[in-house]
């Protein structure tokens, strides 16, 4: 299999504490792979580290072959991104921010027909500010298939959607993994993790406690639900919950 | 081109939907015009002067938007953008965060090019103005103004820890810039000493060229405010460049 995300010994601290330890994953092309832990366990530092928006200390990354930090104009004509947080101007509207999106690249996909396939075609001259949550969140998630990627980063995939909107992107995603695209994404929602990915990966404390497939993680920890046998592998069970 | 055109046209929608450049950049330049017009009307600037009042004072009123947009304008998008992180969010993109920049740029410049275009009209159909002067030493001028002012802005903006500190590093240099550099109030009626201290402001000397220019005026000594601002832009440029901050 075609070999679509490569990392080795990725390390990253700041001052002093360190955040990343020596991680090393790969990912094969039309894989979904998701990473899972707490808060503050190092999931977004890694993502960002992954995409060069964040220097690593050490290690390397390839995506497709090409290294972020140089190759990063021609790596993500084909590479979207979905950031935990997505920022827009005050006071613009759906429509504007997606034009505005899809101008970047030399071959962009139809935003319109995206919209309608993620439920906000009628939105599409709404002020984003308007939007609920579940709504803004599929919005930057069309973001992040505007380039019509071969890769998607999606970081907290379906934070603050509610039940309905999640299956809906569940859905889409899957399509689009049908399709071929590799999506690697976090998340804190194990059913989610269960329907959508291929293998997973664990962090705790900057490193990895886990790697594999659910069925793996289940099997390992002798827990009959990915719920469970996360916390027992994490030990957060019984402890404070952060 | 293609997408600096579709952001150009985007973000000046945003712009302009903000309200607060087309009050400061073109309503102010607009008001001011009409308020020296009708108090100087066609008087001349002084005594045996061949060029009236607004004559003189044209070249001061076209730079109130470029200083709105330069000292103003600039620094707070900038400044807001990086807070809000969407120059982060051009880092994984094809394009660079300095394509969004430019874009914001070239903004400002078409506010100050609108407004000048508004206050020709206003100063020559309802107070009769006429400029002898070059058209293309104007142009020249004004454009060296801009690039002054908006490497203050992209300075102010760049370095800035959040929005709160360029805002109110904004205000400080927006105001005397303002009132003290002649671009509204004249600097011929001011008394000498201050004329003195505000010849140190690059948009004074901007302005001073930007007259002689209008007016058709020997320059005298245009290596003076030309050596001024392009050390302004340089030196503003520089530090914005070296100390710039993406987030």
């Amino acid at each position: 299999m075609d070999e679509t995300i490569r990392i080795s010994g990725l390390s990253k601290s700041y001052a002093g504490n360190k955040v990343l330890t020596d991680i090393s994953l790969s990912v094969a092309a039309g894989e979904v792979y998701g990473l899972l832990g707490a808060n503050g366990a190092g999931k977004s530092t890694m993502i960002e580290c992954i995409l060069g928006t964040r220097r690593a200390d050490s290690g390397s990354v390839r995506i497709m072959g090409l290294d972020p930090w140089k190759n990063r104009k021609q790596l993500f004509e084909e590479v979207g991104v979905q950031f935990q947080e997505t920022h827009y101007p005050e006071k613009m509207k759906v429509r504007e921010l997606c034009e505005e999106t899809a101008c970047l690249y030399e071959k962009a996909a139809d935003w319109e027909m995206l919209l309608e396939q993620f439920a906000l075609g009628d939105k599409k001259h709404a002020f984003i500010q308007e939007l609920s949550g579940g709504q803004k969140q599929r919005l930057f998630i069309i973001l992040a298939l505007i380039p019509e990627p071969k890769v998607v980063f999606l970081d907290e995939l379906t934070t603050g959607l509610d039940t309905k909107a999640r299956r809906s992107v569940w859905k889409s995603l899957l399509r689009l993994k049908e399709q071929g695209l590799t999506i690697f994404l976090s998340s804190h929602f194990m059913d989610e993790v269960e329907v959508l990915c291929d293998r997973i990966g664990i962090l705790k404390d900057g490193g990895f406690i886990f790697t594999g497939t659910a069925e793996e993680a289940m099997a390992q920890s002798g827990c009959g639900r990915l719920e469970d046998a996360y916390l027992w592998f994490t030990g957060e069970e019984g402890t404070e919950d952060a | 081109m293609h997408k600096f055109i579709t952001m150009l046209k985007t973000e000046f929608t945003l712009s302009i939907r903000g309200m607060d450049m087309v009050i400061f950049a073109l309503c102010m330049p607009v008001a001011v015009t009409v308020i020296l017009g009708c108090m100087y009307g066609s008087k001349p600037a002084f005594e045996g002067a061949e060029y009236t009042f607004l004559e003189q004072s044209f070249g001061a009123i076209s730079t109130i938007a470029v200083c709105a947009g330069g000292v103003m304008g600039l620094p707070l998008v900038i400044s807001d953008y990086r807070q809000k992180k969407i120059l982060k969010r051009y880092q994984v993109t094809p394009t660079s965060p300095v394509l969004l920049l430019a874009v914001q740029a070239a903004v400002y410049g078409v506010y100050s090019l609108l407004s000048l275009i508004l206050v020709f009209l206003v100063s020559a159909l309802f107070f009769g103005m006429h400029l002898p002067g070059s058209w293309g030493m104007f142009l020249a001028a004004y454009l060296l103004v801009m690039m002054s002012m908006f490497s203050i802005g992209v300075m102010v903006g760049g370095v800035s820890r959040d929005m709160k500190t360029a805002s109110i590093a904004a205000s400080i240099l927006y105001f005397p810039m303002l009132i003290f550099s002649g671009a509204t109030l004249p600097y011929e009626v001011m008394p000498e000493a201050l004329q003195r201290a505000v010849n140190l402001l690059p948009l004074t000397q901007g302005i001073k060229l930007l007259k002689a220019a209008s007016l058709g005026l020997p320059i005298k000594s245009a290596g003076i405010p030309v050596i001024i601002m392009c050390a302004c832009a340089v030196i503003c440029g520089g530090i914005a460049v070296r100390f710039f901050r993406w987030e």
